[in-house]
């Protein structure tokens, strides 16, 4: 020790006299620091009213950026400033920006705009502006489309100022059928319905003549498959939504089949058909009719999922004894099961993405709606209520839309979504009780 | 070449290799440093004197005035003795009034007679011990699980929580810079009232349904957890047991009895660094001050010219760092972007302000380039934000921090 402290100052001497010991400890180019915690929060943008560049335009420029600014302030991931907090405003879309008025807002991302129309047809312009680096984000973008569709327009600007400043695709441009359900609990007249993302634009597909349960989309979004008890048992159909053709699929007497799916080719729908009290998982090609079992075990499968690629499949079963999820090859094969978690797992659907699977949970009285991985790893449990059920997945694979009931007589359903963070949960704005939502993709 | 030759240039090599870094890799075996409190001799005669003026009534003595209106300290802060502290808890917040004051001297106490003459060990009447001491170490009952505070849900995620601001109060964007009068206008008549400001309510994570309504784990051990008994020990007797005392009186006694553990005694350290860290440090910090080097690992620095001037130290580099990642949102990244850890390069004005057009991504790992590219714009708006006011940077240091690299590295957030 005393050896050590002795030599200490020789090697401090030593040090100084050879230069090539120097790089070692002298601070030597930038300064360099290293950035591990943030915060997570809204981001603050401002989306002042659309200029309108003709007399008529002025309402619909108006709209146009309410809508634009509900979407992106509903993800939860953006908080809009209000226009009342506004110091410059915005009276020709070609204008320079004052960038610096809007830094002192802290507004972080600025989409100015203008509508014009003539006639039915309107154009909408659109810039996204990055405040803090004085910059426009990309290039301006234009759509042109007729007077009813201008909520569609407003929906796709907000995708893509959603795309450039997330890096994620865009999911406002799209629709949703659901279940809507009117009456008690014990009598439910059960009609097909489709909307906005949003909750807007409610048209129904079927009457309430019969029970309808889980409609699907297809990947391209202009057929549903759903289940039908207009013959008193379970039956699978297929409508066209432009015109509303139904037909039935997989008929055979003495048969139950439900829970249909397409996979990701359009072409093949998988499901679930039970004979003898025997429910197994099968594959029919829409085009041929040609019918194939994927599974042969004595217990329930049911509720098939692609995945994007098409090539596995996941589903659940109760073939070890509780309702898991299993993952098979799309061909048939040997299942392998994914959750292992306490409780019981059912409704699984394969994320657009590929990465995650969502699923209905059932643990200790409650239900849950929860991703996990798809080889069943991290799973994170996002929701706890009374009852939900039947997730599913927003086109870009961040959002989850589901059914959430209340207890007793009087609980009705309605939908929920929630971001796969677990933030952001909210209700679906619906005038009617609604279940089994089904997101169809992005729209064309 | 001759083998002594080589031999020889080896054993000298290596020699000077142990003197520059002998002490980076052998770290010497500091014997740890003992308390030493210092004392001063005296005769018997001496200390019959000193006694024998102590038992007596000093009358001429002025009485602290204060002493009767103290607030009767906190047990926790007044008590020296190290209570074993098994539970690893929130310490309560400082309460507002003054700390009290530290171990008064037992001659300015109101009750100086009771101060009795230093009995010798073997006739100490100290009291019964509330239990038997010990033979070996008793387990000490603590919960299965740290019991943490649970996160309530905020719409804000920060490294450090903060409270919901009161219900009256408005999130401010920015601050609201002060109003200065100007003279060329007449103030108004009336000044309207701006509601007061608070920040924004934030939690250290994110927060679902699920475990927001999660029942609460019993952490609580199931039996109560006895504190160690302290070894028996000579102690003054209670020579006035009939008189009562103030409660800060028998304080002030027993910090006197105890004098050795009294904090205030013992050499002040950090708690977090032993000696051998602060020696090494120390040389360290000797070495890279002489060479105008910083106090980093050398393998974090690329050969470039050394800077001259002093180092920034670690301090100022925090406060650095903190600035910055106040204002880098990830909460609108893609979940590719929150894979990627990005480098950004920027110089600096002597105000301390980047300057934006300097900003540039230097280096990007772990995901794709859109990944990157959204990344490094989040990172970009964190810099341009924060910096608008200037970061915190000495500026006599400034030909340090004139160049820098921030590394931005968002997989920690990932798991919020």
């Amino acid at each position: 020790m005393n050896l050590f402290r002795s030599l200490a100052p020789m090697g401090l001497a030593l040090a100084l006299l050879l230069p090539a010991a120097a790089p070692a400890l002298a601070q030597q180019g930038p300064l360099r620091i290293q950035i591990t915690e943030g915060v997570i929060e809204p981001l603050p943008f401002a989306v002042p009213n659309f200029v309108a560049e003709t007399s008529g335009a002025s309402q619909l420029a108006q709209d146009m950026a309410r809508v634009i600014a509900a979407d992106l302030s509903g993800t939860g991931l953006f908080r809009e400033i209000p226009a009342s907090a506004h110091i410059s405003r915005v009276t020709s879309f070609d204008a320079p920006i004052a960038y610096n008025d809007w830094k002192a807002i802290n507004a972080q991302a600025l989409i100015t705009g203008s509508v014009s129309a003539s006639g039915d047809r309107v154009v909408v312009k659109f810039r996204l502006h990055d405040v803090f680096s004085d910059q426009p984000l990309g290039e301006g973008l234009q759509f042109a489309g007729s007077a009813s569709g201008w909520r569609r327009m407003a929906h796709k600007v907000a995708d893509v100022a959603y795309s450039r400043i997330t890096g994620e695709g865009g999911y406002f441009d799209s629709r949703v059928v659901f279940v809507s359900e009117t009456g008690p609990k014990n009598a439910r007249a059960k009609r097909l319905a489709v909307m906005d993302y949003d909750g807007a634009n409610v048209q129904y597909l079927t009457d309430s003549s019969s029970i309808v349960l889980a409609p699907r989309f297809s990947p391209t979004g202009d057929r549903i498959l759903f289940t039908s008890y207009s013959t008193g048992f379970p039956r699978i159909y297929l409508m066209d939504v432009g015109s509303l053709a139904t037909r039935s699929l997989a008929e055979q007497p003495g048969t139950m089949t439900f829970a249909p799916r397409f996979a990701p080719d359009g072409r093949t729908v998988a499901f679930s058909l039970e004979q003898g009290g025997n429910t197994d998982i099968y594959t029919l090609d829409t085009a041929s009719g040609t019918r194939r079992q994927l599974t042969n075990s004595p217990s329930i499968e049911t509720a098939p999922s692609y995945s994007p690629d098409g090539s596995q499949i996941v589903f659940e079963s109760d073939r070890s004894g509780g309702q898991q999820l299993y993952i098979m090859p799309a061909g048939g094969g040997e299942p392998r099961r994914i959750s292992n978690g306490a409780g019981r797992y059912g409704t699984p659907v394969w994320s657009p993405r590929g990465d995650l699977i969502a699923f209905t949970k059932q643990h200790q009285g409650r239900f849950h709606i929860g991703v996990m991985r798809t080889d069943g790893s991290e799973e994170r449990l996002l929701t706890a209520s009374f009852l939900d059920e039947g997730p599913t997945w927003a086109p870009n694979g961040r959002v989850l839309m589901f059914t959430r009931e209340g207890a007793g007589a009087g609980g009705q359903p309605a939908l929920y979504s929630v971001d796969i963070s677990g933030r952001n949960l909210k209700k679906v704005p619906l005038s009617v009780p609604a279940s089994d939502p089904a997101w169809s993709p992005l729209l064309p | 070449m001759d083998k002594g030759v080589i031999i020889s240039g080896i054993g000298h090599f290596s020699l000077i290799l142990w003197l520059l870094f002998g002490d980076w890799f052998f770290q010497p075996q500091h014997a740890p440093e003992v308390a030493v409190t210092s004392v001063s001799l005296m005769t018997s005669a001496e200390f019959d004197a000193m006694t024998s003026a102590a038992t007596q009534p000093s009358e001429q003595r002025p009485t602290p005035s204060v002493e009767p209106e103290q607030p009767a300290p906190p047990p926790e802060e007044a008590a020296p003795a190290p209570a074993p502290a098994p539970v690893a808890e929130t310490p309560p917040p400082l309460a507002p009034e003054p700390r009290p004051e530290p171990a008064p001297q037992p001659d300015a106490a109101p009750t100086a007679p009771e101060i009795a003459p230093v009995p010798e060990p073997e006739i100490a009447e100290a009291p019964e011990p509330l239990a038997p001491v010990a033979e070996v170490e008793q387990p000490i009952l603590v919960p299965q699980s740290s019991p943490r505070p649970k996160p309530k849900p905020a719409p804000r995620v920060a490294p450090t929580p903060a409270p919901a601001p009161p219900p009256e109060a408005e999130v401010a964007e920015v601050p609201t810079p002060p109003v200065a009068p100007d003279p060329q206008t007449p103030a108004p008549e009336v000044v309207e009232e701006k509601p007061p400001a608070a920040p924004e309510e934030a939690t250290t994570e994110i927060v679902t349904e699920t475990t927001e309504t999660e029942e609460v784990a019993q952490l609580a051990p199931t039996s109560s957890a006895r504190p160690k008994v302290r070894p028996q020990r000579a102690r003054a007797p209670e020579p006035a047991a009939e008189e009562p005392r103030p409660a800060s009186t028998s304080r002030t006694e027993t910090a006197a009895a105890e004098p050795a553990e009294t904090p205030a005694e013992r050499p002040e350290r950090p708690a977090a660094e032993t000696p051998r860290q602060n020696d090494s440090r120390a040389v360290e910090d000797a070495l890279a001050e002489a060479l105008g080097g910083g106090t980093e690992p050398a393998s974090e620095r690329p050969s470039a010219p050394a800077r001259s001037g002093p180092p920034v130290t670690s301090g100022e580099k925090d406060a650095f760092r903190i600035a910055v990642q106040q204002c880098w949102n990830v909460g609108a990244l893609s979940t590719e972007a929150l894979a990627t850890t990005v480098t950004v390069a920027m110089s600096m004005r002597q105000d301390g302000t980047p300057d934006a057009g300097s900003i540039r991504m230097i280096e990007s790992r772990g995901g794709t380039d859109a990944g990157a590219r959204q990344a490094f714009e989040a990172a970009r708006r964190a810099i341009i934000r924060c910096g608008t006011r200037g970061f915190p940077l000495p500026p006599e240091k400034y030909d340090q921090w004139r160049e820098v690299e921030m590394e931005f590295d968002p997989n920690g957030m990932r798991m919020k």
